[in-house]
């Protein structure tokens, strides 16, 4: 199936870029990403159907159906659909069917992935380390955010398209191999866990007003806290935070409104 | 706030919004600047100050670290809380703590406006519909663009005149709040960040002991002088330690199989007998 070719690099690399920019551009709850990824592969579906103008539509209508995808690194859907096109419209030796099946068999991977791979973890990291770089209002931590991110994702974007094509339907097992995925994960995740200690560290405070006088003599509970251990009220709120939201199942809105609550309390209290 | 310059807050915060194309796509507006930490900078920037910008940049990102986008469904609109919230406790003359009480009823409001673009531009998959009918690639290219057109009307204008005219009036709502009322938003502030690193545990948690993990980077860094850069690089090599020790019976190599097997089966089958 790959030694019958008619689209050149250049077809191939605009397509990439087509998906990159426009993936979302017309994004609805109907069609989700379908107009984009029908955008991202129209111009490679013209040059393959130059004089079959049924062709070309029947091609066009299928790619404008359904996607829903992690489009970052999705983009690999239609790099491997576009190899399936090109060998449909060469000699038919692929079935519509499979091209369409192919397509709605990955979306719901890829999305699993890429959320939480990308989106879930590599965008949270380098934003804590921008914010930890920027804690002080220096602008370097937006700067070093904004450019690790793009140098990072950019590549995978536009390569695994490009990828998706080459390898056609043998890209899946590549990215779905199960060891690379546990490995990268695993750092990813490590990496992520430390580092996002350290910026919350900085991040959430919960200081300590409340003192006790007798007599002359004044102690405050802020330092004898800090003589336990530095930032280990805030510690303590964090932790509860998490074990709201993870064991007690606590919805984003109840928690935010839990901590205005306390918050509002302590106040009242004197307490912070 | 000059009027120049609320339009270019709208202006980013169009580029920055979801599904809008023109930086890279979702890569560079939605998850670059439309990230509350790069709009305070952007913010900042236009409005001349910089320091104040970034400080509310960081503490409304800090709120909405753990948010992500799964399916197109929008939990909390941060680029419209950051693109109003900031510039508005900017001009209010308020600190990072106005511009997350702000922040937190705008990205709710953030989430009503992306149902509702996200309705309205299936138009435009029927307009595609009726190219494709045509057999009109070109049409169906240009269909998918001027979907963009409705995400540009709701977040320019919105924006742009929201921080206009809003500006005077954040001003003087701070300047006639009570002083417990400020008291309990500057702690309250605090704390919120607490609910974005919440979140984020429990989506990048994968097994209970890894929990120690946070609280070691946490001790770290405030226990000794330490940087953010110098903890990646500690968090970097306690990682690559468990990892390689962990995975060694494969072989403490980190390339993909798939890179190398291309040509050669029989790297792939030894990859899956290991498996």
């Amino acid at each position: 199936m790959k030694n019958k070719r008619k689209l050149t690099k250049k077809d191939v690399s605009k397509a990439s870029l087509r998906w990159l920019f426009f993936h979302q551009s017309s994004h609805n709850y109907e069609r989700m990403m379908g107009t984009g990824f029908a955008h991202s592969l129209s111009g490679a579906l013209e040059k393959l159907y130059e004089d079959d103008k049924e062709g070309l539509k029947d091609a066009l209508q299928r790619n404008l159906t359904f996607f829903n995808t992690e489009p970052q690194l999705g983009s690999i859907i239609p790099g491997i659909c576009l190899a399936l096109e090109e060998s449909h419209a060469i000699d038919g030796d692929v079935e519509p069917e499979v091209i369409l099946s192919t397509k709605n068999a990955l979306m719901g991977p890829f999305a699993g992935i890429g959320d939480s791979l990308l989106v879930g973890t590599l965008n949270p990291i380098l934003l804590s380390i921008g914010i930890g770089l920027s804690a002080n209002g220096s602008p370097i931590g937006a700067i070093v955010f904004l450019t690790l991110w793009l140098a990072i994702v950019l590549p995978i974007k536009y390569g695994l398209f490009v990828r998706g094509y080459s390898l056609g339907l043998d890209a899946v097992s590549i990215l779905t191999n199960d060891r690379t995925k546990k490995i990268v994960t695993t750092t990813l995740t490590m990496v992520g866990l430390i580092v996002i200690g350290g910026v919350a560290s900085t991040v959430i405070k919960a200081p300590i007003a409340l003192q006790y006088k007798a007599g002359d003599m004044v102690i405050s509970i802020q330092e004898i806290l800090d003589k336990i251990m530095p930032n280990l009220m805030p510690l303590i709120v964090a932790l509860v935070s998490y074990y709201l939201v993870d064991k007690k199942g606590w919805s984003t809105n109840k928690l935010l409104l839990g901590i205005l609550v306390f918050a509002f309390v302590m106040v009242l209290l004197g307490i912070m | 706030m000059e009027l120049w310059q609320a339009l270019l807050i709208g202006l980013f915060a169009y580029l920055g919004r979801n599904q809008v194309p023109w930086l890279f796509g979702t890569t560079g507006g939605w998850y670059g600047i439309g990230r509350p930490l790069v709009a305070g900078l952007i913010c900042g920037v236009i409005l001349g100050d910089v320091t104040a910008g970034v400080l509310c940049g960081v503490a409304v990102q800090a709120i909405f670290i753990g948010q992500i986008t799964p399916g197109g469904a929008v939990p909390s609109d941060m680029n419209l809380a950051a693109y109003i919230g900031i510039p508005l406790a900017i001009a209010a003359g308020g600190g990072a703590e106005t511009a997350v009480a702000l922040a937190i009823p705008l990205g709710a409001l953030g989430v009503a406006l992306h149902n509702f673009t996200m309705t309205v531009q299936a138009a435009f998959s029927h307009r595609a519909d009726r190219c494709a009918e045509k057999a009109d690639a070109r049409g169906v290219r240009i269909s998918n663009v001027m979907g963009t057109s409705v995400s540009f009307l709701e977040r320019f204008f919105i924006v742009s005149l929201t921080c206009y005219f809003g500006a005077p009036f954040a001003e003087s709502l701070l300047a006639s709040l009570p002083a417990i009322v400020l008291e309990f938003l500057a702690v309250g502030g605090k704390m919120l960040p607490a609910l974005g690193f919440a979140i984020l545990l429990k989506q990048i948690l994968d097994e209970k002991w890894m929990i120690l993990l946070f609280i070691l980077g946490w001790v770290f860094m405030s226990s000794f002088n330490i940087t953010i850069t110098s903890l990646v690089f500690i968090a970097a090599s306690l990682s690559l330690i468990y990892v390689m020790a962990k995975y060694s019976k494969y072989g403490a190599v980190q390339t993909e199989n798939g890179t190398v097997n291309e040509s050669n089966g029989f790297k792939d089958e030894e990859g899956n007998y290991e498996e």
